[in-house]
């Protein structure tokens, strides 16, 4: 059995405090103008966006495990479900614009100023958000943290305002499958996003590799900003079905290989990019031929995201493959 | 509606029972995968090239992508093998489902535009870049909403049908019927 209350307890340091580093860092950059530090906070935000997504899927399950015993309140799981819901996209948000800040440096050296404005507000306002998640959550099982008395929801100041944006979990999940127009519609963009993403990525991977060695490196990774694209239909449609259907994807033993194979995929862009290997095949001409560290992390790239078609595909086929310890 | 008898007789033969009901992890999953995986190969290669010829990423030589027809072709025949194998497991599904007929129109004319993006842009090596470029662009567009146009139908036709095998009525997701 699976111990979610565990993964999601160790998860939930990185959206919370990762954020906090990354603002600080983030910060600290403008004041001194380091553009080193600034790429460094942006690569940060990315990440926490990443690791997110296991930290809210992991609520779930967490929640099963100590539902219904005493001293636990629904009323302060609720809360926090809701905080969890409105946080989890303020983070994403800051990913995708960090993504766009640190493709910027790639192509201009530097970051616009419409995006650094983009990722200062959106830092500022998802620590506080995700400050409260991190609270409502701690609310749960800390009787000694709470504001109120015993388990009776009281909001401070912040809260009460948050509160106002946060989403009812059983409405938000309802909305995901009122519809199965909206359903399919979802669906729709899941395909789409597939196709862009394997298309754009396959094709610099297939060359790095040295298959398709008569086109330059160069221009094939101009298609990277609609990889992105790509990516950001699928986190998005991916995460609103889990809102859909929590339960079903919980337990099933595929959309957790799925995750896995994502998170490993954030660690294959980050050797790619920040460890020289990029700088090495960037300016490679028609005919020739990459190191061999750049084809592993090519080809470990292409292997991983077929991967993730073939567990994205599974994940209807290993329904209740996971134990929620009633069964 | 009658149902042709046709669709009974092939849903009853030994490998169409055997794609649905087999507990081996190479039944009608397996087969789907390797549909969708098709999918990825046929129209993300499509989609690079149609990118490519409407301006993106211009410094890349527009002639190299024409090695991308390969990879292009061997998507659409995992896709024909996989589509048949598919419809071999629920001919009442997809037969009765209007559905079907409109993803597959829209592919065979993706495939056609395919196929003139070659002939047109790809075949003559005497044109230059900017001559492949200007002769593609319509075709590229069409090409691009063509493809989203048959993701979307094939995607839709788990939500559209009607029978889920002969004489029996689907249930689907939600308990939505159609």
């Amino acid at each position: 059995m699976v111990n979610f209350a565990h993964l999601h307890l160790l998860l939930n340091h990185f959206p919370v405090i990762g954020t906090i580093i990354g603002l600080g860092l983030f910060l600290i950059s403008l004041f001194k103008q380091n553009r080193d530090l600034k790429r460094g906070s942006l690569i940060i935000f990315a990440v926490m966006a990443l690791v997110s997504i296991p930290t809210f899927t992991s609520g779930i399950g967490a929640r099963t495990m100590i539902k219904g015993q005493p001293g636990v309140s629904d009323a302060l799981i609720q809360r926090h479900e809701g905080s969890a819901m409105l946080s989890f996209w303020f983070i994403e948000v800051l990913g995708g614009m960090s993504l766009i800040g640190l493709w910027e440096f790639h192509r201009k050296s530097r970051q616009s100023g419409w995006n650094l404005a983009a990722v200062l507000v959106l830092s500022l306002l998802t620590v506080v958000v995700m400050g409260r998640t991190g609270n409502t959550g701690g609310d749960i099982r800390h009787p000694e943290i709470r504001a109120g008395q015993g388990d009776t929801v009281t909001e401070g100041t912040i809260g009460s305002i948050v509160h106002v944006f946060e989403p009812t979990p059983d409405k938000f999940t309802q909305a995901m499958v009122g519809s199965k127009w909206w359903w399919a519609f979802m669906m729709d963009l899941h395909f789409i996003g597939l196709a862009l993403l394997i298309g754009t990525v396959g094709i610099l991977d297939l060359r790095i590799m040295g298959f398709v060695k008569q086109m330059p490196v160069a221009p094939l990774h101009q298609f990277v900003p609609w990889a992105m694209a790509g990516l950001a239909f699928n986190v998005v449609t991916g995460m609103l079905a889990f809102i859909g259907m929590p339960v079903y994807y919980t337990y099933d033993a595929a959309f957790w290989l799925k995750l896995v194979a994502l998170m490993l995929l954030g660690l294959n862009v980050a050797a790619f990019y920040l460890t020289g290997t990029f700088d090495s095949v960037e300016h490679l001409g028609a005919g020739e031929d990459a190191p061999v560290s750049a084809k592993f992390i090519a080809g470990s790239s292409l292997l991983l995201w077929f991967a993730v078609i073939i567990l994205g595909r599974y994940i209807q086929v290993l329904q209740d493959s996971i134990s929620n310890g009633s069964n | 509606m009658a149902l042709p008898e046709i669709f009974n007789t092939i849903e009853q033969s030994a490998i169409s029972v055997w794609i649905r009901d087999t507990d081996s992890l190479f039944g009608f999953y397996f087969i789907l995968l390797f549909h969708t995986i098709g999918l990825a190969l046929l129209v993300g290669g499509n989609t690079i090239v149609d990118l490519r010829i409407l301006g993106v990423a211009s410094d890349l030589p527009l002639k190299t992508l024409k090695r991308l027809y390969g990879i292009m072709w061997l998507g659409f025949g995992i896709n024909a093998v996989t589509g048949v194998l598919l419809l071999t497991a629920y001919p009442t599904k997809a037969l009765t489902n209007p559905v079907f007929y409109v993803k597959l129109s829209v592919i065979a004319t993706a495939v056609v535009v395919m196929v003139k993006i070659k002939r047109r842009v790809f075949d003559d090596p005497s044109l230059s870049e900017e001559a492949m470029v200007a002769r593609g662009k319509t075709l590229a567009m069409w090409s691009l909403g063509l493809w989203i146009g048959a993701i979307t139908a094939g995607r839709l036709l788990a939500y559209t049908f009607t029978y889920l095998l002969y004489g029996h009525l689907g249930v689907l997701l939600f308990g939505l019927r159609p």
